[in-house]
């Protein structure tokens, strides 16, 4: 049980616009409560040293919000989530401590725009980290230079195509030597060409064995990489298994039909 | 006198006029950065922010300096209690009311996904707008704030009913020379504000284009 490097229990969020109305009627029967959607319900996970791990499903079905929930990016409504032996969901948790040791990778990349590639990288070095600043620049180098974008560490996100942002953005998250990464569909906002210097840089981190948590629908990495595939539709986690079981015969119908439609999607563009 | 006396006598209070401007746009930005984000990430002491803004926005400037001033002066401690500091608190609070707003908008421009990107980094939310969002805020609020240095010097001009000899002060004194030229005093004192209005704001704006550009905005 010491391997364990994230688990979630029992996950519950919300969703809605109507989310502060329907606490405060909570007493009455709860009419705003129709507009809400649940899009973490009950979901529970467990993640290793060195695992990876793959979150696909429907857009709109909440994989997002429950990566987000996992971070404590969101706050769950109900359940736990630890980190290590460290349970976040309890009161007086120190978040920002423990969101330092979680490398988060947003779909919309999300760099710091007023920082350059370099300065993205190090600013949590020195300004969480607290280190000292020879030590946060060759740190901060060593994570450009693992993502192969060395050649844009002066520029600023603006200048730099969607792919190398997205490096950069990796580069941010681990360069604080995180637990683990929790990347949030990190190719899904670029164009094919680009998608695929991202996955290179994903491919070698799995390779020197980072944990990761991916949401991601980029089939083929996923079955090269994932030890497991987790199919998740409405809120919650449908189906579970390593990727030679939805590449050849997922056992419920909802993964089947995501699969064909997906697979089909993919054999079109490769 | 003549014109060229008259312009050198008025001139001399131009480092009032400009110091007090720059002086209050300088304690605007110390109030109005706080209370803009207290008032967007703090919700439930935002009301406090929101009387503020409403206090020194709908109340004249002339109103209270008279009362700062001539009511409550008394009660400022030494050396606080002269016309000059209290002219320069009093434009700088105001000022703030106003710059709270701009930086409103600019924080709303930077967008929610920074302050996001800055906690997922390990910042608390305070360090966060410090480290993420304030550095990026003058870049969205430069014509804003271009404007409001240019109210502040004009607004400079309401202290002479507090008696600062600055630069409508004097300009009011050389009208009164007998046997009285109620243009050309004026017409100097007006020459004397554009020229001293547009340069700051002017570079502010070209500064923030510039700025805007290179972070690709």
């Amino acid at each position: 049980m010491t391997d364990l490097v994230m688990e979630a229990k029992h996950v519950f969020k919300m969703y809605g616009e109507n989310i502060k109305k329907a606490e405060k009627i909570d007493t009455e029967p709860c009419i705003d409560k129709k507009h809400l959607v649940e899009a973490v319900k009950d979901v529970s996970l467990q993640i290793r040293k060195g695992d990876i791990k793959l979150i696909f499903g429907p857009s709109g079905s909440g994989k997002s919000t429950f990566l987000r929930c996992m971070a404590m990016l969101e706050i769950p409504d109900k359940g736990e989530i630890y980190l290590g032996n460290e349970c976040l969901t309890a009161p007086g948790v120190d978040l920002n401590k423990a969101r330092a040791r979680i490398g988060f990778v947003f779909q919309h990349i999300y760099l710091f725009r007023h920082l350059t590639a370099l300065g993205n990288v190090e600013l949590a070095l020195r300004q969480v980290l607290k280190l000292p600043k020879e030590e946060a620049r060759k740190r901060a180098l060593a994570a450009l230079a693992e993502v192969k974008v060395t050649d844009c560490i002066h520029k600023f996100p603006s200048q730099m195509s969607g792919g190398q942002a997205q490096r950069v953005g990796i580069a941010r998250a681990i360069a604080r030597n995180p637990d683990i990464i929790l990347l949030d569909e990190p190719t899904s906002a670029l164009d094919p060409e680009l998608t695929g210097e991202v996955i290179d840089t994903l491919r070698d981190l799995a390779n020197e064995g980072m944990t990761m948590l991916i949401v991601s629908h980029e089939m083929p990495f996923a079955r090269e990489v994932a030890e497991e595939m987790i199919f998740y539709d409405e809120g919650s986690v449908v189906e579970t298994g390593p990727p030679l079981l939805f590449f050849n015969a997922p056992n419920t119908d909802r993964a089947k039909k995501f699969m064909t439609r997906i697979i089909n999607r993919t054999t079109r563009e490769y | 006198m003549d014109v060229g006396q008259q312009l050198v006598f008025i001139l001399e209070g131009v480092p009032i006029t400009l110091s007090i401007s720059i002086i209050s746009f300088l304690i605007g930005i110390a109030v109005g950065l706080p209370l803009a984000f207290i008032r967007v990430y703090e919700k439930e002491i935002s009301f406090i922010v929101d009387a503020y803004e409403k206090i020194f926005r709908g109340v004249p400037e002339i109103v209270l300096l008279l009362l700062f001033f001539f009511g409550l002066r008394p009660f400022i401690p030494f050396p606080f209690g002269n016309a000059y500091f209290v002219a320069c608190f009093v434009l700088g609070l105001r000022s703030g009311a106003n710059q709270s707003q701009i930086y409103r908008g600019a924080i709303r421009g930077i967008g929610d996904e920074q302050m996001i990107a800055g906690v997922s980094v390990g910042f608390s939310k305070w360090r966060a707008i410090r480290h993420v969002m304030i550095p990026q805020v003058f870049n969205f609020s430069t014509a804003g704030l271009g404007s409001e240095y240019a109210l502040l010097i004009k607004d400079s001009a309401y202290v002479y009913v507090i008696g600062l000899a600055e630069v409508v002060t004097r300009s009011l004194q050389l009208s009164r020379i007998p046997p009285g030229d109620y243009v050309t005093p004026f017409v100097l004192a007006a020459v004397i504000y554009i020229a001293i209005t547009f340069p700051l704001a002017f570079w502010l704006d070209r500064w923030g284009n510039k700025r805007k550009k290179k972070i690709g905005l």
